[in-house]
């Protein structure tokens, strides 16, 4: 069964879409990344065009992120506060990120900037995280009790000013980090066209010791609304947001969310953190190959749509 | 030689030149063709009258005098032939069923000499292309161990979409001088390289033509077909050309040539409308005209969706 989407203007299996859209909603439940950095790739490899893949993959992640959030919410792994100031770095960044973007396309050299984006963050989050998980489990499988959390000492922004209690978190920390860490996030997800989920949770857990479990929860609140900032951008200023797609896309992770929420609180933490970094990294490493392997294809074909003149 | 040997000789001469060959006065409507048949039956007779020796004209007025294949003077020919092509759909309806289609282009060769469909005496490529757009085409190199994008030529248009159908390959049927007059064939095609050309050699410019080809062929929005067209009777003939499910949406157009012996004889065009309809069009035009709207109303769908999907499965209890 096909469906022919209007704005991609090519036809897809049903089936697929909603597969996809599954299989990136059980990431996103699991976690608590938006899925951005699997769907968008997975749609260019359907055919869709990069614009269209990245401006919808969007949408999609709005959907699994307020699915996921709202799960996770539910068994109270979301700080709010944390979230909100999160969000509002993000927003500055992204803005400051879709003007990058502007630049480099005219360019020529978004892809490139993306792929070597991809690799550094990916591969060197991924490595950290699976190395620091890996440990973890080890440590876990010794019987030796996980470190205790070092509840004030936080080291070199402990001076820093405008000091906010961050509940659910059990922080009491200045404001100005996950400011920082948001707008970079956002500046990130802006350029690489994703949420910036897989940033995020590593930031979280290593920089601001926030435990994983509340992480994961405000880490997706916080890409409920970049994500759908994001949408708004993309159909706005390129026209680039497939409807159908998305909604086929979304039933699909929607369902999936759920799935991987309810997996995830059966896994340990540690583990979760494991999977996630090798995850993180097989993408960073195939982005990687593609750069280094001599390409079947030189050449590419740009059309030159709205916006990119 | 008599005066009157020497006038029927004029006669046979002017017999020929009034109907063979691509007379001065000759159109391409058969009307004026038959007037000049006529003329030159009219001298051929006043010389018979002259001579009372000359030879009778003999051809018959629709048969040529010897067929043209064996002869190794240039064709008789007494009508010149046309050609009358109609397409299957003039409107093809893209809905959310769309998943590619194909047109049938019906055709007849108006005044045909072919004895019958499996002779092969005349050629006939079917040229349809979609609407030519900009596009840069960049190619990468090797820089520092990385694949890299570092050459680049923009083309003012692009057919979007071509499909070049044929009676047998088109290299076969006519000189590459002849093709390229008429752009038909996808390296002949309405390419046209434009800012930052002036930096590249020719054969790069090529280079960059092919990988173009290469690369459409590989969507399959450059499709040929080198059989695709085919006689069903002495003068008409069809043509399927596959509209694949990716083509962009907008007009074709389709041109018909006729050949023979790597003569062209004959042309004419037609075309086809590639248009949404129903929700397709909905969509699409909201996502045009109102755009902040749009994309309000997609994020908004996607978060309802994720809420409403949380609650279902949160009542189902897992």
């Amino acid at each position: 069964m096909t469906l022919y989407l209007p704005i991609a203007e090519m036809s897809v299996n049903l089936f697929v879409l909603i597969g996809l859209g599954a299989a990136v909603g059980i990431l996103s439940g699991l976690f608590g990344v938006g899925g951005g950095f699997i769907i968008t790739p997975l749609l260019i490899f359907l055919g869709i065009p990069p614009a269209v893949a990245v401006g919808t993959g969007s949408a999609q992640i709005v959907a699994s992120s307020v699915s996921g959030a709202v799960a996770q919410y539910r068994r109270g792994n979301v700080d709010i506060t944390m979230g909100l100031v999160l969000l509002a770095g993000g927003l500055v960044g992204t803005g400051v990120g879709v003007q990058v973007v502007r630049i480099l396309r005219r360019l020529g050299q978004f892809d490139l900037v993306v792929s070597l984006s991809y690799v550094g963050f990916l591969g060197g989050i991924g490595l950290l995280m699976l190395l620091e998980s890996g440990t973890a489990i080890r440590a876990a499988r010794k019987g030796a009790k996980p470190l205790a959390r070092r509840a004030h000492a936080h080291g070199w922004f402990d001076g820093l000013p405008f000091k906010m209690r961050f509940k659910r978190s059990k922080l009491y920390i200045s404001a100005i980090p996950p400011l920082v860490i948001g707008a970079f996030v956002g500046f990130l997800a802006a350029i690489l066209g994703i949420g910036g989920g897989f940033i995020i949770v590593p930031a979280l857990i290593y920089l601001l010791r926030v435990p994983t479990s509340i992480v994961v929860g405000t880490s997706l609140f916080q890409l409920v609304f970049v994500t759908a900032a994001t949408t708004v951008l993309h159909a706005a200023t390129n026209q680039t947001v497939d409807l159908p797609l998305a909604f086929f896309l979304v039933i699909g992770g929607v369902i999936g969310a759920q799935i991987g929420a309810a997996a995830g609180s059966r896994l340990k933490a540690e583990q979760l953190r494991f999977w996630l970094a090798a995850l993180v990294l097989a993408i960073g490493v195939r982005v990687a190959l593609d750069l280094i392997a001599t390409p079947a294809e030189v050449y590419s074909i740009t059309p030159l749509v709205r916006g990119l003149e | 030689m008599t005066a009157a040997g020497l006038a029927g000789l004029l006669a046979g001469l002017a017999l020929l030149a009034g109907v063979a060959g691509p007379s001065p006065l000759a159109s391409p409507q058969g009307g004026s063709m038959a007037i000049d048949v006529g003329r030159g039956a009219l001298i051929a007779v006043a010389a018979k009258k002259k001579s009372g020796a000359a030879p009778p004209a003999t051809a018959p007025p629709t048969e040529p005098v010897v067929p043209p294949a064996i002869t190794p003077s240039p064709p008789v020919e007494r009508f010149p032939e046309r050609l009358e092509v109609d397409v299957s759909t003039h409107t093809v309806a893209v809905t959310s069923a769309f998943a590619g289609t194909e047109i049938v282009l019906f055709g007849t060769v108006a005044n045909s000499r072919q004895e019958s469909a499996e002779l092969g005496y005349y050629d006939v490529i079917v040229v349809v292309d979609g609407a030519g757009a900009p596009s840069i085409v960049r190619r990468k190199t090797r820089l520092g161990g990385l694949w890299v994008n570092t050459e680049a030529l923009r083309f003012d248009g692009l057919p979007l979409y071509s499909a070049v159908a044929s009676s047998r390959p088109i290299d076969e049927i006519a000189e590459p001088r002849i093709l390229a007059i008429h752009e038909i064939g996808f390296d002949r095609a309405r390419m046209y390289p434009g800012k930052g050309v002036s930096g590249l050699t020719p054969p790069e410019v090529d280079a960059y033509k092919s990988a173009v080809i290469r690369l459409k062929e590989r969507d399959r929005l450059y499709v040929r077909d080198p059989y695709g067209v085919a006689f069903t009777g002495r003068s008409l003939f069809r043509a399927t050309v596959r509209l694949p499910a990716n083509i962009p949406v907008g007009p074709l157009d389709a041109r018909v040539f006729l050949f023979r012996d790597g003569q062209l004889l004959a042309t004419t065009k037609s075309s086809v409308m590639l248009e949404r309809q129903g929700l397709e069009r909905l969509i699409f035009d909201f996502a045009y005209d109102h755009p902040v709207w749009y994309g309000m109303l997609a994020a908004l769908i996607a978060a309802t969706a994720g809420l409403a999907g949380s609650f279902v499965f949160r009542r189902t209890g897992r």
